[in-house]
């Protein structure tokens, strides 16, 4: 009798279990549920969330269910490794340099098929964004948060301190002579300049400089099989920093998310005069300080002309696991997001680019030009920008790894190593990282 | 073994209240270094986030952050995982850990030796050594993003199996007899007579199993993808990074809420064992 | 250390044996109860501690593709290109100063309070509670805590070192001193279970040695090294070994408060085995340090054995 009780409290408790996790699962099952995995954070985070809400009122046959899965290199594994199971996602936000990764795995439904058949007027949308997200002439997913690097100043700082601003397209010496400056006439109390340890910026000192950091044409010409990371243009920009480092031009904040949050703080309570970041913060920047902000092009090495940096961000992808019908929704989703209007807002809320071209006439966007113009700088660098293998992103994988072996490279130079030995050891290892890839994956 | 020499004086009343008062101030100086994290993150959480990132500790003192916190993230869903997923594991842990020590104990059987040396040796293997399999398996189970991803693999351990055998070997041999006798069969002896004797065995164990499950960090962060099952730990992780722009009093208070239950508990439970 | 083991589990064996002769009755009907008792637990540990070790080491042979799957046989050469790497012997050093640093400061200090709370002096009882106050605190929560206390920015420390004029302390960001934010954040959260388990050793130290020692005129530092710490050494012993097993497996406090950098001065084994495996998406070469890492625990889980062994038997 006992061991009846004993069992029926076991299946009690097993029932518990069911139902409780039955209820979180089954709130809202008129709708068509579409699971929407993304990264954004702060007040993107934010905007998405809006968008999802204004998405699910306006129409009756879809709910959008966004998910926040932390970093974007966390995502690209959560992606790849649960795709085909029960809780993969329907529509997912992945970084621009998992491109290749994901396409080769062949999980997504390209959003050719979807724009093929709805008659999407894909014309509206900047071709430089397309074409990083397109290969062999199909778009295989759609791009949505744009940003490029560029240099944030201080303009109350630098007036107050009597400095005069860096050019719109400055070069290297000229915002150290201004970040010298900076530390100078504040007497130390405000540091000039910083750089964060960080792959992406080391990828867009390349670029900039017409430098292919994989070979095959940044993959563009086929799968990479080699790298290079001491181009000269990699390492003169690489002893710039160091030899400012040194004099204290430079500070440096480190590496990871804590860096740039720390970096954008201390640049929002006055202690930090430059620093060079994705134009993503814009939002953040102008909300957070009353003080009027300089925005410059990426920096380029003295006597030579700027090439132009690639975009960074993030596409939207369908996953090809889930039903037509799911797949469709998606697809709706994701027009809702590209309207000039929905762009326009985003632009405004996060400071990434609006991509719809129609979006500079949305009087959101006029506004915030009005009140700061600014703000038109980073989307003026981008189509300044004349697209070339070396600033149309590199099309390989493995870029996490090699991030964070530039990464690695950038934060020892930084404290004093010899430049070329260290990107050396770091492009060592990328190269054998490549190899096994490419002979894992049977690509050779 | 050499003794120090010098005879205790006849000390004064002054030097003792002397040598109190410096006993209480190395207790204060040590109380003040393990509380004071404590402190600051409770002191700030009551501070306008404002004042916080202008680097002030001090402002007009607040409920803000908790009201935030509550209603704004899902602090009190992940808590509610939490204690979802510790409490089965710990019923869980108690019922297969015990079932099998009772087997070690009582039942005789080949490979007896062996096996219980397989148990031991689940010991020398970290679990964290093991996730991308582990990963793999439960992905294939359909388990993720559930409860029971967090729960099924840890239903048994080899240290809850040693740990009660110890208990249940303490056990006087007559109690064995005397059930025989009675005609208990082994099941009856085990829930009559074993699990009441180690009743403190048990206690132990399952305050063990509920905080290893609670602080467990690393798997749900593989494994849930949503804030439906995802546990604490993980939610404060997933707030902390989500909060670029570092709301601080916000991530206070939603430290301050996790942390309060769990020290409540401990000291009364300290309070309790003592008396 | 086998040699224990195999001592302990024989005396164990004899004293069942007899226990099993009182129980011939039942003999036969064992055996459904072996499958009864044992049986789940027995599947649960197969499931998801046998298996994935195996299958771990299995994928430490091959080479694997973007989804994880084993493609290409390579044999030892994972271990031999893991153990030439630079970055990695710099994470096993970094692993080894870390595990030692916490697991000495944490017994120091566990014993400093330990030692100050075991005095009869009025509300000794609130400060007891309170040092065993932090066994509360999760890694989130600790995480959260410290983070704050060394933001370079808003922190505390740093507020206090300008405030001093002190130079500022980059904690976060200068390898050294992440490395020692991380080893004071993951003492501090040690402290409370220490602090409990050598205060209970204290007590049960007979109070008629201090007595004597009293008499004798022993100085209370001379007491201290001379009585106390002998006494407890077995569990000292015990705590270091349990410490040191578990700093081994930190993960959590990196993740949160320095994500293994900066220039990899906080890449820990568990965190380079994440990253590499779901961040990086190798999950060869993480299956590569999962089982290098299983050695070293393992090494230290026998000496822990050991120690279990004599307590148990005496």
């Amino acid at each position: 009798m006992k061991r009846r009780k004993i069992i029926g409290i076991l299946s009690c408790l097993l029932l518990l279990i069911l139902v409780v996790s039955g209820c979180a699962k089954s709130q809202a099952a008129s709708k068509q549920k579409i699971v929407f995995w993304h990264e954004m954070t702060g007040p993107a985070g934010q905007q998405l969330d809006t968008f999802a809400k204004e998405f699910n009122q306006s129409q009756g046959k879809y709910e959008i269910v966004p998910e926040f899965e932390g970093g974007y290199n966390e995502a690209v594994q959560k992606i790849l490794q649960t795709h085909g199971t029960s809780t993969s996602p329907a529509l997912f936000q992945s970084m621009d340099v998992s491109t290749s990764e994901i396409y080769h795995a062949k999980i997504a439904t390209p959003v050719q098929y979807f724009i093929n058949k709805e008659h999407y007027n894909l014309n509206q949308i900047q071709p430089v964004a397309t074409s990083f997200y397109s290969q062999n002439g199909q778009q295989i997913s759609m791009p949505f948060n744009t940003s490029q690097p560029v240099l944030y100043y201080n303009a109350t700082l630098l007036k107050k301190l009597g400095i005069k601003a860096p050019s719109i397209n400055p070069s290297y010496s000229e915002i150290t002579n201004v970040a010298n400056q900076i530390t100078q006439k504040s007497n130390g109390k405000v540091k000039g300049l910083t750089v964060e340890e960080y792959g992406w910026l080391f990828e867009q000192f390349m670029a900039n400089s017409n430098e292919h950091m994989a070979n095959n044409q940044n993959g563009r010409a086929g799968i990479p099989t080699k790298v290079d990371f001491t181009t000269p243009g990699a390492q003169k920009a690489m002893s710039w920093i160091q030899a400012n480092v040194k004099k204290n031009d430079i500070i440096n904040f480190g590496s990871g998310t804590t860096a740039e949050a720390n970096e954008i703080a201390s640049f929002l309570s006055g202690k930090l005069g430059m620093f060079l970041q994705s134009s993503a913060d814009l939002g953040q920047l102008l909300a957070g300080t009353k003080d009027k902000l300089g925005i410059c092009y990426y920096p380029h090495a003295d006597g030579q002309k700027a090439n132009g940096v690639s975009i960074g961000g993030a596409s939207l992808w369908i996953s090809n696991d889930k039903p037509k019908s799911v797949q469709n929704g998606a697809f709706e989703f994701i027009k809702f997001l590209m309207t000039a209007k929905n762009q326009a807002a985003w632009q405004k809320a996060t400071g990434y680019l609006a991509l719809n071209k129609n979006s500079q006439q949305e009087p959101i966007l006029k506004k915030l030009y009005a009140a700061d113009p600014e703000a038109m700088v980073p989307s003026e660098q981008l189509s300044r920008t004349k697209a070339n293998t070396a600033n149309s992103g590199i099309f390989m994988e493995g870029i996490v790894q090699e991030r964070n072996l530039t990464q690695t490279a950038m934060q020892q130079i930084y404290t004093g190593a010899n430049i070329k030995k260290s990107l050396t050891t770091a492009e060592d290892s990328m190269n054998t990282y490549i190899a096994n890839n490419n002979k894992a994956n049977h690509y050779n | 073994m050499q003794m120090t020499n010098d005879r205790v004086a006849p000390v004064s009343a002054g030097s003792r209240r002397l040598k109190k008062v410096g006993k209480y101030l190395l207790l204060i100086i040590l109380m003040f270094i393990v509380v004071s994290p404590f402190l600051l993150g409770f002191w700030t959480s009551f501070l306008p986030t404002a004042a916080i990132s202008k680097g002030a500790l001090w402002g007009k003192l607040s409920f803000d952050n908790y009201v935030a916190a509550v209603t704004t993230t899902p602090i009190l869903r992940y808590l509610f995982n939490s204690l979802v997923i510790s409490l089965f594991t710990m019923i869980a842990q108690l019922l297969f850990c015990s079932m099998s020590a009772y087997a070690f104990v009582f039942l005789r059987f080949k490979y007896r030796k062996f096996l219980f040396y397989v148990f031991l040796a689940t010991m020398m293997l970290p679990f964290e050594a093991e996730v991308i399999p582990n990963f793999m398996t439960v992905r294939d189970m359909g388990l993720l993003d559930h409860f029971a991803v967090m729960i099924v693999p840890f239903m048994t351990t080899a240290f809850g199996t040693f740990m009660l055998r110890q208990s249940f070997m303490q056990m006087p041999k007559e109690l064995k007899e005397a059930s025989d006798i009675e005609g208990l069969n082994h099941w009856q002896f085990y829930y009559k007579v074993t699990l009441p004797y180690a009743k403190i065995s048990m206690v132990t164990l399952g305050a063990y199993s509920f905080l290893s499950s609670w602080n467990q960090y690393l798997w749900p962060m593989l494994t849930t993808f949503s804030d439906n099952f995802r546990p604490v730990q993980d939610g404060l992780r997933q707030l902390q990074s989500q909060e670029t722009f570092n709301n601080w009093g916000m991530i206070q208070a939603s430290a301050a809420i996790v942390v309060l239950p769990t020290l409540i508990v401990l000291f009364i439970g300290q309070h309790y064992f003592k008396a | 250390m086998q040699q224990s083991l195999q001592n302990k589990a024989a005396n164990e064996s004899s004293n069942l044996k007899l226990k099993a002769n009182s129980t011939t009755a039942s003999k036969s009907k064992d055996g459904w109860y072996v499958a009864l008792f044992l049986g789940p637990s027995l599947l649960l540990l197969g499931i998801f501690v046998f298996y994935p070790m195996l299958k771990t080491f299995y994928l430490s042979m091959f080479l694997t593709n973007n989804v994880g799957k084993a493609t290409t046989f390579v044999g030892f050469s994972n271990y031999l290109s893991l153990l030439k790497n630079p970055a990695y012997l710099s994470s096993l050093g970094a692993t080894l100063i870390y595990v030692l640093a916490v697991s000495a400061l944490t017994v120091i200090i566990g014993l400093l309070l330990a030692v100050a709370a075991n005095q009869q002096l009025k509300g000794i009882k609130i400060f007891r509670t309170l040092f065993s106050s932090t066994m509360g605190v999760s890694v989130s929560v600790a995480a959260i805590f410290w983070l704050f206390v060394f933001n370079p920015s808003v922190g505390v420390l740093s507020q206090l070192s300008t405030a001093l004029h002190l130079p500022v302390i980059n904690w976060l960001t200068d390898p050294t001193f992440a490395m020692i934010a991380i080893i004071i954040s993951t003492v501090w959260m040690n402290l409370g279970f220490t602090f409990l388990i050598l205060f209970g050793a204290l007590q049960a130290v007979p109070t008629s040695l201090y007595e004597a020692a009293d008499i004798a005129g022993v100085s209370k530092t001379t007491q201290l090294f001379k009585i106390t710490i002998p006494m407890i050494s077995p569990t000292m012993f015990f705590v270091l070994i349990v410490t040191l097993i578990e700093a081994f497996k930190s993960f959590g406090l990196i993740d949160m408060m320095t994500a293994g950098g900066p220039n990899n001065a906080t890449n820990l084994l568990v965190y380079r085995i994440y990253q590499d495996a779901f961040l990086n998406g190798n999950f060869a070469q993480a299956s590569t340090e999962s089982i290098i890492l299983t050695v070293i625990i393992a090494i230290f889980t026998l000496i822990q054995f050991k120690l279990l062994g004599k307590r148990v038997n005496y």
